[in-house]
This record gives structure tokens, sequence and C-alpha cells, in this order.
């Protein structure tokens, strides 16, 4: 029997350390069944978290498919025998003893269909063989694990849980493109996953599955770490290059594209984390099977990071093809607090709201992008009634704002007058015409703007104009939130039927703004109220009304 | 631009020793000053200009560039605040008056005594622990208002606890 | 190898090297940029290069795209011309300049007023007077008349006074002419088409000037024995003597301009003729009319428009006054009218004006001369009956007012003061409360509600295709000279574009501004206004001479060098002034936060940067480490509060060449070699 403890950073958050500690102490004092106290990184579901999984010889507990991280579940994350015990480094185990060619294992990738899980989609085959092809005395191939989505941890799960499936499938990709170095850009927010990544490293070294002559073939590869610095452009393939040569993190002009003129303008390919985990799967089990899975145009499985006001919030694999409303009602329980579905945003800050009427596009990289979201690198983020969808576009735009590098005009100046446009919309003060004034800003830019960040960032706004406009109208012309949640357009008051005076949001009250004799309704003084809400999370009689 | 300090340049040069000869390592030199000094004294970058010839308008440049690097030293504790899409939903906003309130501090500020810092940062990857802030290193998940000012006046608990024995 | 590819129509051969730009710039095809220079690495920055290429997604950076065999490229689509237009709508958004000096924005025909001042300065005077008629002809007449709009914006006042620009400007005119140096005017081949203007006064000729310019023939009729209008008969020689005037004249006319004086429309020639007999009509009446009073007793003998009396002596005519004058008005008509009847023998001669000396619209300097020359004012009065004896003026009887609450212009408005009046005895009133113009002979349909010429205020065309109308004549009336010589400025050049077949249009300059405190002052030594010689008013009493004798050359010289130079050095230079122009910009609509920087050294008193005038292009950094193999410059921070930013090594002399090949690479004026330095140069 294994016992294997969640310990991905946000289950250490939840307290796992603690828990692992005081299993340790009484697996010491007894152990009658010999049983393995193991850590792994995210299982999943997060909801739950810390969680404790106790295996036994029928497996795991759930449903999902696993591709990329196989059996991260029970694998020990620092454990590389564990990995290996787990059929790790068959994959390319099998590339380098059974003379598979580049091309042979390119061909494979390319009849599995997988697509970058980055967020664009753009074809793995294709970008290999790019690189492949191009001249250049040294190659390099660099893993993006600079999730920078605020919403998404996929590519940190799949470091901290299952580090060496990274590490094999960038050694499958060395080989395809003839780099003799693979660099892994993880940022900074991610200090687990860099430390799990780095003993993952060095025990990959240690037993011959980096450095010289892997396997004893011809192949030699060596694998090391970057750490980001915190800037999400670094995501943009172009300026995670120029940050890994130690420059500020500014786009590159493109062409030439990376796999002409990439890190240190050699011949460089760029996948991110999923993609990559994708590839031992594939070639243990053939292209085909990969194939099998998902839409004619998107293949095999995607990860998602579920969040927001679902109830069973956590990392799902799914095969592509599900439903929105699969994915949201089925796996993650519905929402929360039976409150009504709003949207869903998919693709971070360059993705968008995916409302009620669409929750039955499948996940596909055209359906999706047809909604005018994305497909994105997995940040899933539910939203109910209660969450205002413009301040959802505002808390977008700020994030791009303060995250545009500065390089080109579109981005740098455009996103900041968006921001201030939408800033006075949920302050109350929008004007006539911001909605066609913020429309004629999100096409130029997305005209203008240099890299993807810049391209992409008006897609939030874009999706709330197009499916919610009609609350962006209610906040210009009534200057009302119809969600309740712009400070500045709401009011706070109590429901006297359903006070029962047990003031606890008076104490709960930053500045005495509630008054009202105990067992007695409460009344707030609108004049002081600062609307911290405060009392309403206090409230355990609903008699907070917000309007 | 930060005052002169005069720093104890010593302190870098393991970090100098190792890296200064690799093209690219800027970033993670910088990553080691700020490890040593808690943020990046001036001096200690021209320093590294010298030691390095990266000019310092590169140094400086890179420097204020990437959201992780701290020109001026921060309070004794740090707290970062997930600004994170599920943090936002789930109302990171209300935690950080929380703390404003608490402290007196907003993003990027430190309070008089030095003892804490605001710094707002980029999703820190706990999203369905959401809101969640981190500090010194130990994330607190699934706050509410109230639940953070307990995580700060614990904090503060324990230092005038500190400071009345020392 | 080379490829082949249209560019909006134009075919464009492309190397192997070529980008888009490249090629399409060497076929003649301008495309916009900041941020490129073939000396860096392509940078991307600005997109305001944009293309549109048929089939292709995405618009692409014609600064980077490699041009491909059978492209079919646009630049003009919808599309390109948004994005391009938001990029500098964006830049301006956020950019703190200082396009062109108050001076020059101030004055309504746009006159280079600080180059010429600059010239003045250097002693280039043949080169100021042509700067001033690249804007209009009379630098000596107006130079001497003009209550300059220049002056009362100039900034040197923020520190002492305004400087004396308008009398410099006339200094100027009269050094080249006391040089025997006059201007020619340089008229373009003859274009064959022909144009009528009505009326000779300075709207009339100014158009004529400038209607030769463009090659056009013109012929000027006038009601008048001579030309000039107003400035001939509605301003006295003691303020601009004829001779002047008479020179200035000349030199337009000398252009090949038809004169037919003595000539009035609906009289002598007919308005219908003229459209037909010529390509276009410009009409340029000006407005002759004395408005009446309305008070009884105005039909008195004695009792007469102010504009009427003026243009007798216009006409070398004595008019005999009594010894009492009153002049009902506070223009400067008004201040024409009083001081020629002091002139004229008048013993007493008071001005009535029914609000105070501050919200008098002449000019400051005409009120105190009027004061020193002893004619009286009567604020707060207001004429309420005019009597006589036998038909002719002896008294009025005037309504004393007070000030009330302030009206639509923004001036108190007067009131009566109940049953307080007085009586004063008078021989003459001189009417000058304003003028109306006099169409008779134009067609009815092309008048306003107030009698004038109805014409719009861009173009300047009437609702008759080759009919245009400037000055006093149009829309909302008289106004001063130069407002009149602005409008025919204009409506010139939009006569031209008719003639030549073009859309008639006028694309009004768009100008980034700021506005300054005297705190933005506090270090400029400060110098006082040169004094204007001239007569004693004593001396000026008794007759028409010129009261004022022009500058000596030294006092314009040292006049001249008040001149803060306002504005942006790098005006003329400016990529993104040009292209804002180009792109008829209206940044307004983004506004929002601005920037508010220090300027920085980058180089120790060689070389400055301006961050809130920098559009980010990069040039200035790349540059500098890629063509200079320095990297003084750089980056710092990120996003909005992205800025260049140069960092003093420990030993400069090793990272700055001085070479300013930054300063040259900058596309707006954000790079500059410290003025103090080329000061010093100079005066070594």
């Amino acid at each position: 029997m294994r016992v294997v403890i969640g310990e991905g950073s946000c289950g250490l958050a939840a307290g796992a350390g603690a828990v692992h500690a005081r299993l340790s102490e009484l697996f010491e004092q007894d152990n009658p069944t010999g049983a393995e106290l193991g850590i792994t990184g995210c299982n999943g579901m997060c909801f739950l978290e810390p969680i404790v999984d106790v295996y036994d010889d029928e497996g795991s507990l759930h449903r999902l498919v696993k591709v990329q991280a196989k059996d991260a579940d029970k694998i020990h994350a620092e454990n590389i025998d564990d990995y290996l015990a787990h059929g790790g480094y068959q994959a390319i185990g099998k590339v380098l003893r059974e003379g598979m060619s580049q091309e042979d294992v390119i061909a494979e990738i390319d009849t599995a269909g997988l697509r970058g899980r980055g967020g664009a989609g753009f074809s793995t085959a294709f970008k290999w063989r790019a690189a492949r092809d191009a001249k250049g005395d040294r190659k390099y191939l660099i893993c993006n694990a600079d999730e920078g989505d605020p919403g998404a941890f996929m590519d940190r799960a799949v470091i901290e849980g299952d580090p060496h499936t990274l590490i094999e499938g960038m050694l499958i990709g060395a080989y395809c493109i003839g780099a003799q170095e693979g660099i892994v850009y993880v940022r900074a927010e991610y200090p687990l996953a860099i430390t799990r990544l780095k003993k993952a490293i060095e025990d990959a070294t240690a037993r011959g599955y980096l450095g010289k002559n892997i396997l004893g073939s011809d192949f030699s590869c060596t694998l090391r770490i970057k750490a980001g610095a915190g800037a999400f452009v670094c995501g943009e393939e172009t300026a995670l290059i120029e940050s890994l040569e130690g420059k500020r993190g500014m786009p590159r002009l493109k062409p030439p594209f990376p796999a002409q003129a990439g890190y240190w303008l050699k011949p460089s390919n760029i996948n991110n984390v999923e993609t990559y985990a994708n590839v031992p799967w594939i070639i243990s089990n053939g292209g085909e099977a990969f194939a099998a899975m998902g839409t004619k145009d998107s293949k095999g499985t995607k990860v998602f990071a579920l969040t927001g006001k679902v109830v069973r919030g956590g990392l799902v694999e799914i095969p592509m093809g599900k439903t929105l409303r699969e994915v949201i009602f089925d796996i993650g329980g519905g929402i929360r607090d039976g409150k009504e579905f709003k949207a869903v945003q998919l693709g971070g800050p360059s993705g968008g709201c995916v409302p009620a009427s669409k929750l039955d596009t499948v996940i596909d990289y055209a359906e999706l992008g047809a909604t005018g979201a994305i497909m994105g690198s997995g940040g899933m983020v539910v939203m109910d009634e209660t969450t205002c969808m413009v301040g959802m576009a505002r808390f977008f735009l700020d994030f791009t704002a303060k995250e545009s590098c500065g390089k080109c005009v579109h981005c740098r100046l455009g996103t900041k007058r968006m921001l201030e446009i939408l800033d006075r919309i949920v302050s109350g003060n929008g004007e006539e015409g911001d909605i066609q004034k913020l429309e004629d800003l999100c096409y130029a830019i997305k005209d203008g703007a240099l890299c993807g960040l810049g391209q992409t960032a008006p897609n939030p706004v874009l999706t709330t104009i197009r499916y919610f406009r009609d609350e962006l109208e209610a906040h210009i012309d009534e200057h009302r939130c119809p969600a309740g949640e712009c400070r500045e357009l709401i009011t706070y008051s109590i429901n006297k039927d359903a006070c029962i005076g047990c003031t606890a949001c008076a104490r709960q009250c930053p500045v005495q703004a509630i008054s009202g004799e105990r067992k007695s309704p409460h009344e707030i003084d609108p004049a002081l109220c600062i609307k911290c809400g405060n009392c309403k999370t206090a409230c355990r009689f609903g008699a907070v009304v917000v309007r | 631009m930060p005052k002169p300090v005069s720093s104890d340049l010593s302190l870098i040069e393991p970090a100098l020793d190792a890296l200064a000869d690799t093209p690219g390592s800027l970033i993670a030199i910088l990553q080691e000053t700020q490890e040593t000094y808690g943020y990046l004294p001036m001096d200690v970058m021209e320093h590294i200009s010298e030691r390095t010839g990266t000019p310092i308008s590169t140094i400086v440049g890179v420097a204020t560039f990437y959201a992780q690097f701290r020109l001026e030293p921060v309070g004794k504790h740090l707290i970062m605040l997930c600004q994170g899409t599920a943090c936002h939903v789930n109302g990171s906003e209300l935690i950080s008056s929380a703390i404003t309130d608490e402290l007196g501090i907003e993003d990027g500020q430190t309070t008089e005594d030095g003892l804490f810092s605001l710094k707002h940062v980029a999703c820190l990857g706990c999203c369905s622990l959401s809101p969640v802030m981190m500090v010194d290193g130990q994330t607190y998940g699934s706050l509410t208002p109230d639940k953070a000012k307990k995580v700060l006046r614990g904090l503060a608990a324990q230092e005038s606890e500190g400071g009345a024995s020392a | 190898m080379s490829v082949t590819y249209t560019i909006d129509g134009v075919e464009v051969v492309a190397n192997s090297t070529d980008t888009i730009l490249t090629s399409a710039t060497r076929a003649g095809v301008e495309i916009p940029t900041l941020c490129f220079d073939k000396r860096t690495a392509i940078y991307g920055a600005c997109g305001v290069c944009l293309v549109e290429v048929e089939g292709v997604p995405k618009l692409l950076r014609a600064c980077s795209a490699r041009p491909q065999e059978g492209y079919v490229v646009h630049t003009d689509t919808e599309r390109v011309e948004r994005a391009r237009k938001t990029a500098f709508e964006l830049l301006l958004s956020d950019h703190t300049g200082d396009c062109r000096g108050p001076c020059k924005l101030n004055c309504p025909a746009m006159t280079d007023c600080q180059k010429y001042v600059g010239e003045i300065r250097d002693g280039r005077y043949k080169d100021a007077v042509s700067t001033i008629y690249e804007a209009f002809p009379f630098p000596a007449s107006i130079g001497r008349v003009c209550p300059h709009p220049c002056e009362d914006a100039c900034r040197r006042q923020l520190v002492e006074e305004p400087l004396s620009i308008a009398f410099l400007k006339a200094f100027a005119a009269d050094r080249i002419e006391a040089d025997g140096d006059p201007y020619v005017v340089q008229c373009e081949p003859d274009t064959g088409k022909r144009v009528a203007i009505v009326g000779g006064g300075p709207a009339g000729l100014t158009a004529a000037y400038f209607l030769r310019r463009y090659g056009h023939a013109v012929t000027i009729f006038d009601k008048q024995p001579k030309l000039g209008g107003m400035l001939r008969y509605g301003i006295p020689e003691y303020r601009l003597p004829k001779a002047v005037l008479d020179r200035e004249i000349e030199i337009i006319t000398n252009a090949g301009v038809e004169v037919h004086t003595g000539v009035q429309l609906g009289r002598d020639i007919d308005f219908d003729d003229l459209r037909r007999d010529y390509d276009a009509v410009l009409l340029a009446l000006g407005a002759w009319r004395s408005l009446n009073m309305r008070v009884p007793g105005e039909d008195l003998e004695g009792v007469v428009g102010g504009i009427d009396f003026l243009e007798h002596l216009g006409h070398d005519e004595r008019p005999a006054l009594g010894d009492r004058v009153a002049v009902c008005g506070g223009g400067n008509t008004a201040m024409d009218c009083c001081r020629t009847a002091v002139r004229l023998g008048a013993k007493e001669v008071y001005v009535v004006y029914r609000r105070t000396r501050a919200e008098m619209p002449a000019s400051d300097v005409e009120i105190e001369e009027a004061i020193e020359e002893g004619v009286t004012f009567k604020f707060l009065t207001n004429p309420i009956e005019f009597y006589g004896e036998d038909g002719h003026v002896t008294g009025m009887k005037l309504q004393i007012m007070e000030l009330g609450e302030p009206d639509a212009s923004g001036r108190r408005r007067p009131v009566p003061v109940e049953g307080a009046t007085e009586d004063v005895a008078i021989d003459n009133v001189l009417m000058a409360i304003g003028q109306g113009a006099n169409c008779e002979g134009v067609a009815s349909e092309l008048l306003t509600q107030r009698g004038t010429i109805a014409c719009d205020e861009l173009t300047f065309r009437t609702e008759m295709d080759n009919v245009f109308a400037a000055g006093d004549v149009t829309n909302r009336g008289a106004g001063i000279a130069i407002q009149a010589i602005a409008e025919a400025q204009k409506a010139a050049l939009c006569i031209n574009n008719y003639l030549e077949g073009d859309e008639v249009r006028r694309h009004v300059p768009y100008f980034v501004t700021q506005e300054k405190t005297p705190e933005d002052f506090e270090d400029e030594p400060k110098q006082q206004r040169a004094k204007m010689p001239g007569l004693s008013p004593e001396e000026r009493r008794s007759n028409f001479e010129p009261i004022y004798f022009g500058f000596s050359e030294e006092q314009a010289i040292k006049e001249a060098s008040r001149c803060l130079e306002c504005g942006c050095h790098d005006y003329y230079d400016c990529r993104l002034i040009r292209f804002a122009n180009w792109f008829d910009v209206n940044p307004d609509q983004f506004a929002g936060q601005m920037h508010k920087r220090e300027d920085k050294q980058v180089v120790d008193k060689v070389i400055m940067h301006d961050p809130d005038k920098c559009v980010l292009c990069g040039l200035c950094y790349r540059i500098c480490d890629q063509e200079v193999g320095k990297t003084y410059l750089g980056l710092y921070n990120r996003g909005f509060s992205t800025e260049v930013n140069p960092m003093v090594p420990k030993e400069a002399s090793a990272f700055c060449a001085n070479c300013l090949k930054c300063v040259a690479a900058c596309p707006t004026g954000a790079m500059k070699s410290c003025p103090s330095v080329e000061r010093v140069t100079e005066i070594l």
C-alpha cells in the first residue's frame, strides 16, 4: 500500500507539510502493513487540499484521463526510481535503442496531431521540423514554464509532481531538432517547482538520461533551469529568449522566427511544459492512440485549472472534444452556493469570457476561438451572478497594462488608455461613446501590437462587449453594477426581516457604520460605509444586501 | 533613483566568480544579489557592471523591468498578495483593503516601523485556495478580510514578544 | 533574387535584403515610421508602418516584412489607417510637446513670429521679411497697426513683459526698404486661370498676392480711388503713413495685378458677369457701414459715423469740427477718431463708453496715448439723446451706468443707474460703436441675417461654387486687419485648390501645445521691453506726423534677443508632428494620465533628454549601442512607465562618444544637444 501526500504549492499552503510530518511520526511508531509514504505534486483535486491518497492495488480514485503526467499522483515527485518503476524514460529509450530517426519521431508527433498547449495551438511537428531543418552549429530546445496566466497552474503541477516526464519529453524534442542543450524557463513565483526540477535534473544526469551519449547512443544533451524574474510577457517566445539572454524581456520582431534565429540567434525550439509532457506518452503509445482522442483538429487531452465559483476546483485533464458544460458541471460540480452560472473565463488575459449560452461549445482550438475566447494554456475560471463582467474586463486590462513591456505603442499606451476608460466605467463615470472608443482601441491594438500579449490583450474586453454589453451599458447609462460588485456603484443595507441582531456584522465593521441593539435589526449608515464587504462575509443569515 | 548606499561588496563575490563570465547570466546574478542583500543596492549594481563589463544602463534596465527585483529595501515581513484571476473572483480586493486597513500601507509600501511591506504579485498558482497571500514564503489561503488581519496580528505579536525579550 | 510586387498599385522590385519598407520607399511610396533606421537592427516598436497584404490575415510591419512575389500591398485601407492613426493618437496622448511658440499659434495668419524675431536678432533682415511674406504681404503696415495677438500670447510676459513683436516686424520691413533691397514677389508660371477680387483692402490685396504667387491672373475691383481699404481709409496717417502703405501695395501690384479703382459692385460691375467672366470670384468688400446707435437725435447735423469721418481723412480732406467732440465707443476705431479729432483742433474731446477702461476693447497703448493727448474718457456713460439747435447737434444726454452681472462674453454688463443722467455740451458726435457690411450688388442668397456674406469657415467658399469671400465682410463681421488678412490667405489657398481642380478643403494644422507658468521661467533674468521712441504728446497733438520713429538697429537686436525661443527646437525635423498632420489626429479622445518628468542630462552639458517628448522608438539607445558601440543609454522600467535612461557610469568618457548621433536619430525633439553649449560655441 502507498500513502501519497499532495505536496504541491497549494497542498503545502493548505497544510500538507504538517500532515506529512505527523504521518511520518505515526509510520515510525507503527506501520504494520509496511505502507510507503510518498509525496507528489498536485493531484488535481485542489478543492480537497490537503490530500492524502491511499492507494491499494486497485489504483487511483479518479476518472480523469491521464496522459501527460501519466501517473503523477502515484509517483514520488522527488524519486527517479519511482518514475522509472512507472515506465519512465522508456520513450526516450525506445527512440534511441530502436534507432528511430529524427523524422520518425516527428512523424509520430505529426500523426498524433499534437498542437502547442501554451495557447496559440501551433503544430508541434511543424515547429520541430523547422528547427531541425535550420542550419546552425548549435541548437537549443527551450521549455516555456513561465506560466503567466493569472488563473492557471497546470505547468506548475506537472513540474512539482512529475518533473521527469517533462525532462523526458524535452529529451525527445532535443533529439528531433538536434539540440545539444535544453533550457527550462520557470517563472520565479514557482520556487518549489524549481527545487523539484533541479533535483530531477541532477538525478537524471546521474543515471545517464542527461549528459553525454545518452543510453549509450551518439545523442548528448544537457538540461538547465533559468528562473524568470516576474514578467508575464516572457511567456511570449521571443521575449522569453531575450530574458534567457539576461536582457529585458521585450519581444523581438518576427521574422526571423526562433526556429531560424532564437537563443543567441541560434535555431531554437520553444514549447510549453504541457506540450513536452505529452511527448513520452505519444512515443510509448503511438501517435494514433493520441489522435484517437479529441476532435478533428484538436487531438489528445488538455489540462485545465478549474477555479473560481465552482464546487470542485482543481486540475482536470480531459480529452479534447468535451463540452465546457461537462467540465464545469459534471467534473467541477457546478456553481458554489447554489448560485447561477454566468460565464467562464478561458485563456486568461489573452482570452475571454464565454457566457452560459455557449456552454455547449466543445473544447477544440477552433470552436473556442469562435466564441472570442481562446483555448489558452488551461486557465478556466468560473464566474457566477455576483461577478461583474465589466470588472473582469478591467481586471485583465489592469493586468496586461501592468505587464506590458512598454516596447510597442499600441500595447504600452493602448492598454493604458483602455484601462482608464474601464476605470471610469466601473466607478460610474463612464461616458457616452466609451464602448465605441473601447472597440476602436481593441481593433487597433489587435492589428498594431508587436507580440501576442498585446495582440490578444483586447480579447477580454471584446468578449465583454460581445456578450455582456447590457452590463457595460448599465454601468455607463445608469451608474449601476448589476452584479453588485463595483464598489462605487453599490450600497450595503440590512434586510430587517432577516437580521436577528447577532451583532456579528457590527463587530466586523472597520468604520463603525453599523448600529443596532442586540437581538434587534441593525442598520448601516451609508455615509460611513466604505463597502469593504466585511459585514456580508460575517452575516450568517444573508441579511446584508448589496444593491 | 535610489539613494547612494555603501554595501559590503564582498558578499556578492562568490556569485560573481561563478557567473560573471557566463553570457546571459545577468538576471541570475541579480537574483543572487537580491537574495544576499534583500534588494538591489545601487553600488552593488555598479560593482556588477565593473566585474561583468555589462553597462550600468543595461543592468538597471533589467533590474527595473522585472517585478521580482526591488531597488529599495523591504520590510522584515513581505506580504505578497496574489492578483490572480481566481483570487480576484473570490475577493482579493477585499483582502487588499483589509491589509491596508490593518497596516496603513498600500501596494508597494512599507510600514513606518519597517516590519511589513505589501506587494501585489502575479498569480501564485494556488488558485483553488483563493484568495491567497504569501508572507515570508508561507502561503495563506481561503482568506477572508478577518483571517488576513489575524495572520498579520499574529506576526506583529511575535515581533513585540521578540522585542520584549531582546 | 528579386521579387516583384505592387503597393497601392505601384509596381515595386525588391531585392533579397529588402523589406516592404525599404523597397516601397525606393519606389516613392512613403510608409511612415518612427523607429526604423537602417543602421540598427529592426525593432518594430512604433507600429505605424503597418500595411495590409491581400490574402494575409494580419497587418504586417513594413519595416520587417519581406515582400513576396506577387504581393498586393495596400497602405490606404481603413484598417491600416485606423491602426496607424491610433498609434499616433496614443503617442500624442502622452506627449508633452510644445510644437510652436504661442506667438505663432495666436496669430490669425500663423505668422512665424519666432522665426523672424530670431532672424532679426541675427541681423538677417531680408530673411525676416521673407518669413513674414510667407504669411502675408504687409510687414511694415501691420507691424505698425496690429493689436498684436502674438504679443498677448508671448511667454516673455511670464518673466516681465511680452516681446515687442509687431514693432520688430515693422523694423525689419523698414530696414530693407531703407537698404533699397525690397521684397520681390516670386510667382509660379501662369496657370491661365483668372480670379476677380472685389475689394482692394487688406483681405483683397493679401488674396491677390497669394493668388499671383500660385500663378493665377488677378483683377482687383475697388470702389475707392486708391487701394488699401481700411488700412488707408480707416487708419490715420499718424499711425500708418500712407507712403509706407503705398510701398507695400506697390510690391503686390508689381507682381502683375490688374487694378480697377473707383468701381463699385452692383453699380459699375455686375456680380453675375464676374462669376461668368472669371474662373473664381473673391468678395472682400470689407465693413464700411458705421452702425447706428438708435438714439434720438442721431440724424442731427454734426453726428457722423466714425468710419465715415476717418474716410474723409483718407481722401486727404480735413473735415471741420467744432471745439467739443464726443466719440462714442471703446474700440480702436473710437481711439482713431478721438485722436484725429484732437489733431483737427478740437479743444475738448470726450470718449463716451458705457463700461470701464478695463472692459475697453481698444489696445491699452492707444488708450494711454489718447489720454496723453488730452482726450477725456467718460466711462460708465451711455448717450440716450442728442439734441441741437437749428438742426445741428449742441449737446447730449448721458445715462450714468454701473456694472452688473457678467454677460455672455464674460464682461460685466453695464446697467443704467436709475435717474442719473448728465448733460454735456458738444458740437460733434462720432459714432464708433461698430461696423457693418454693405453688400449691395451681391446675390441676396449669399447673405447672412446680419448682412454679411455666408461662407464656410474653413474654406471660405460660399454657396456658389466659384465664389469665395474673405475679410470683414464674412460671417461674423468686422475684426482686426490681421484677421481679414488671415482669412484671405486661407481663402487664396482654397481658391487655388479649386482652380487646380482639387477638392476644396483646408487642413487645420495640428500642434501639440502646453501651458507655461511664471514658475517655469524663474531662472530667466529680467530684461525690460524696448520702448518705442516717438513724438511727445505735445508734439503729436497738432499734426498727423507719424508718432513713432521705429526701433534703432541696436534696440531691435536687443529686443529680439529677449525671445525665449518657445516651441520645439526640432519642429521642422519632427516626424511625429508631420505624421500627426498626415493622419489628421484627434488625441484628445484618449486623454488620460500624462507623464510629467524632469529633463535628464544625458551627458553633462552636452546632451539632454526630455522623457515627456520621447516616443520610445529606442533609436537613441540602439544607435548608441549598435552604431557607436557604446551603451550609455538604456531603458528604465516597463509598460507605461518605460523611459530612456541615461546612466552615468564611473568613467563616463569610456561610454559616451559625444557623437550626438542619438540626437540626430531622435524622430522627435526628445533628445537635444544642450543649448548652452551651442551658445558658447557661437560666441567663441
